[in-house]
């Protein structure tokens, strides 16, 4: 598994240590990945001052042949689907 | 001799009034206190329903009642709540009309190939997405820690 997110190395650090998630943790400071998966958030940036954007909350399961199997994306920050998806997902597509 | 001129109906009125707006302001408070703890609560069970509407309600019913509060004059232990609700009761709903996202058309897709990257991970070593290769593999963006 593989996260990513704006927050520098030092503050997925913390998170890590505090959640213990077994999962690459990734810096993407500069949206480089984002942008790469075009998940920058177009819509109102509320985030943290200093930064450009946000990514859009989005999970996704890519196949052993780097084939994209699944997106699972919220509309709405507030909103977004718990675990389950996740796991339903797993078990349909590996 | 009376240090306040006005007559005691008056005064009497203004009194009744004081105490309807400090009251007010109480009930504000609860309403937008309350709305928030139900808030949060579904917001840790990852459960915020997608239709808002009754939460956006109950928000700007504390907001409306916070500003009557004011309208009758409260005293000023009732101003505390009062603010407090129409800043609660003004934030959430607001909030809730600037948390839609949009992302690209270009955005990834099923059946697209994952495109190649690299980033810092948290020990700040560089990761390549060339190791990922012949790994199924979930990947998770989210909004960080804040």
């Amino acid at each position: 598994m593989v996260t990513v997110c704006t927050d520098t190395p030092e503050e997925i650090q913390k998170g890590y240590r505090k959640h213990e998630l077994g999962a690459v943790m990734l810096s993407d400071r500069d949206l480089a990945v984002t942008d790469a998966f075009g998940l920058r958030n177009l819509g109102f940036h509320s985030g943290p001052f200093g930064l450009e954007g946000l990514p859009v909350p989005t999970s996704m399961l890519i196949g052993s042949d780097g084939t994209v199997l699944w997106v699972d994306q919220a509309e709405n920050y507030q909103r977004r689907n718990g675990p389950e998806v996740v796991e339903v997902a797993l078990q349909r597509y590996l | 001799m009376s240090v306040d001129s006005r007559p005691v109906g008056e005064n009497l009125v203004n009194t009744q009034s004081n105490k309807l707006g400090t009251r007010l302001g109480f009930a504000a408070f609860g309403v937008a206190a309350l709305t928030m703890v139900a808030w949060f609560r579904q917001i840790n069970q990852v459960d915020i329903p997608e239709n808002r509407i009754v939460f956006a309600a109950l928000f700007l019913t504390a907001l409306v009642l916070a500003i009557s509060a004011f309208v009758k004059r409260t005293r000023w232990f009732g101003a505390i709540p009062a603010l407090l609700a129409i800043v609660i009761g003004g934030f959430f709903p607001f909030s809730m009309t600037i948390s839609r996202q949009e992302v690209a058309t270009t955005g990834i897709q099923v059946g697209q190939t994952m495109p190649e990257f690299k980033a810092l991970n948290r020990k700040g070593e560089w990761f390549d997405s060339a190791s990922l290769d012949g790994k199924p593999t979930l990947i998770k963006f989210f909004r960080g820690h804040w």
